[in-house]
């Protein structure tokens, strides 16, 4: 059964009087349950894109996008999803608990569960100590782990990442690799886009590259085996399709 | 609306934890030292002008609350996209729209609540070292001044709502909801001048009717101002108070809905 379910999409945004850009174009793509999605493409290839679509942070110039055969925009829906954004940014002066404290409540948990939760996730991406310390004295890379805090603090079945390795060290990729594999044990379906191939080669079930707003290809990387370096496939692959676009 | 609701707590959190609040706290303490200071070089009405001076102070503050605070917890969210963080959860455009409003509101009544208080102390002392017999003065009604300035506020508030809702930076929703400010602070004055027909001066009909759609679209900030009855002890008319208020609710309420429908169709690339 498809999760999310991108059917014909074409996104363009203006760019000046009478201008526009297209960034999707007839985008079609389905993530099935308990599926790992990583998402490939050039920078400017449309991969934010995508995801802000499903996120219904943009809305889509025609085609729809669809969350367990909803539209993105429903209030249900949205409660099926975690998400972290590229390069997050939160309230400078609250510490993480007050942020998943916010994040509990919107998501109609109970304050005790909560507690549990924060905890619970603090632990896992090594912020416990940190919990009280103001969000703006934190690093990159403390950040993005708090971002992941709040995209799993309501315990979501669709968990939406947006390069979520970016700022991070080895320990801390590490720790995210960990945590995505976790996510998949527990049955949850993850999209996630991503720079590095070597991280996409070891977490993913299937990848899908997009060039140019251009969905080129979908491969199934757990049953099909790779015969080839995936950094050869996929530069093959924007070559093919006219080369990256910035 | 409880999802407003949260925004409006993490808002009125985020603003109270910011440094800019003590600075203007610390501003507004110096004026009410400054009010005991300069009240002394006043021959007679001194308890008008210490009355005067402190609700001023407690309006200042409260502006600047606003647009050093009020506008930035808006624009921070849009220029460094925290509003993917908010708009991702189960919340809707409107209710983060509402929510913000909310927490601006809740801030700016911690301001006036607290300084409220405090603009007493100048106005006491004044009562008890330059007493004179003839003074007029009320506590009640100075009460319902600094509830005035309060409402006044909220009015500004939803302004700063409106232009946050479709512009993308804090510098220019803080030009328009400052422009806004001086025409609503002016246009019953002007309106006024313009319907006194002074001899020899003739008004051109296109001026009247200019300076007439200012005052009904921008809001009449003037008429919130109750610091002249409150200096001379005057009976406020419940008459004006009720349809004031009525009028600060009824502006809000237009300025938050057109705010929120616009806000509903906003992209956040």
């Amino acid at each position: 059964m498809a999760i999310i379910s991108f059917n014909n999409i074409t996104k363009n945004y203006k760019t000046g009087f009478r201008k526009q850009k297209t960034a999707l174009m007839d985008f079609s793509l389905d993530i099935h349950e308990g599926e790992v999605f990583g998402f490939l493409g050039p920078n400017g290839a449309g991969k934010s894109t995508a995801i802000k679509l499903l996120l219904n942070l943009i809305f889509p110039t025609t085609g729809k996008a669809e969350i367990m055969g909803r539209g993105v925009a429903a209030r249900e829906v949205k409660k099926l999803i975690g998400y972290l954004p590229e390069n997050p940014y939160f309230y400078d002066y609250l510490n993480p608990i007050e942020l998943l404290s916010f994040a509990g409540r919107t998501s109609n948990m109970d304050s005790l569960k909560i507690l549990e939760k924060t905890e619970s996730l603090l632990n896992t991406v090594g912020l416990w100590n940190e919990r009280k310390r103001a969000i703006r004295s934190y690093s990159k890379g403390m950040l993005q782990r708090v971002g992941l805090a709040l995209a799993l603090i309501h315990d979501p079945k669709v968990v939406i990442l947006d390069e979520p390795m970016t700022g991070l060290d080895p320990i801390g990729r590490r720790q995210v690799i960990d945590l995505i594999l976790k996510l998949k044990s527990e049955g949850k379906t993850i999209f996630f886009s991503s720079h590095i191939l070597e991280d996409i080669e070891r977490v993913c079930d299937r990848i899908g590259i997009l060039v140019n707003g251009r969905l080129v290809r979908i491969m199934d990387i757990k049953s099909e085996s790779l015969t080839r370096p995936l950094e050869d496939i996929f530069i093959e692959e924007v070559e093919k399709a006219g080369g990256a676009r910035e | 609306m409880t999802a407003a609701w949260y925004v409006a707590l993490i808002t009125f959190k985020e603003g109270i934890k910011g440094r800019v609040i003590f600075g203007i706290f610390i501003i507004a303490l110096l004026l009410f030292a400054a009010t005991t200071v300069v009240t002394t070089l006043f021959m007679r009405d001194i308890v008008k002008v210490a009355v005067d001076l402190s609700l001023s102070t407690v309006s200042f503050a409260g502006l600047l609350t606003l647009f050093f605070i009020g506008v930035n917890l808006f624009s921070k969210d849009l220029d460094k996209r925290t509003i993917y963080m908010v708009i991702s959860r189960p919340i809707s455009r409107p209710e983060y729209l509402i929510g913000k409003f909310m927490g601006i509101v809740f801030l700016s009544l911690l301001v006036v609540v607290f300084l409220g208080i405090l603009s007493s102390v100048p106005v006491i002392m004044s009562k008890r070292f330059y007493y004179y017999p003839e003074a007029k003065f009320d506590w009640g009604i100075y009460c319902v001044a600094v509830i005035y300035i309060f409402i006044k506020l909220a009015v500004i508030s939803a302004v700063i709502t409106f232009f946050a809702s479709f512009t993308s930076n804090s510098f220019i929703t803080f030009i328009l909801s400052l422009v806004a400010y001086i025409i609503g602070q002016s246009t019953e004055g002007v309106r006024l001048l313009l319907a006194s027909q002074v001899e020899k001066i003739e008004v051109s009909p296109v001026l009247s009717y200019v300076v007439d759609i200012a005052y009904y679209v921008f809001p009449n900030i003037s008429a919130f101002d109750l610091k002249t009855q409150a200096a001379h002890g005057l009976s406020i008319n419940y008459s004006y108070a009720f349809w004031t208020a009525l009028y600060a609710i009824f502006y809000i309420t237009i300025a938050i809905v057109i705010g929120a429908l616009i806000f509903r169709r906003r992209e956040f690339p």
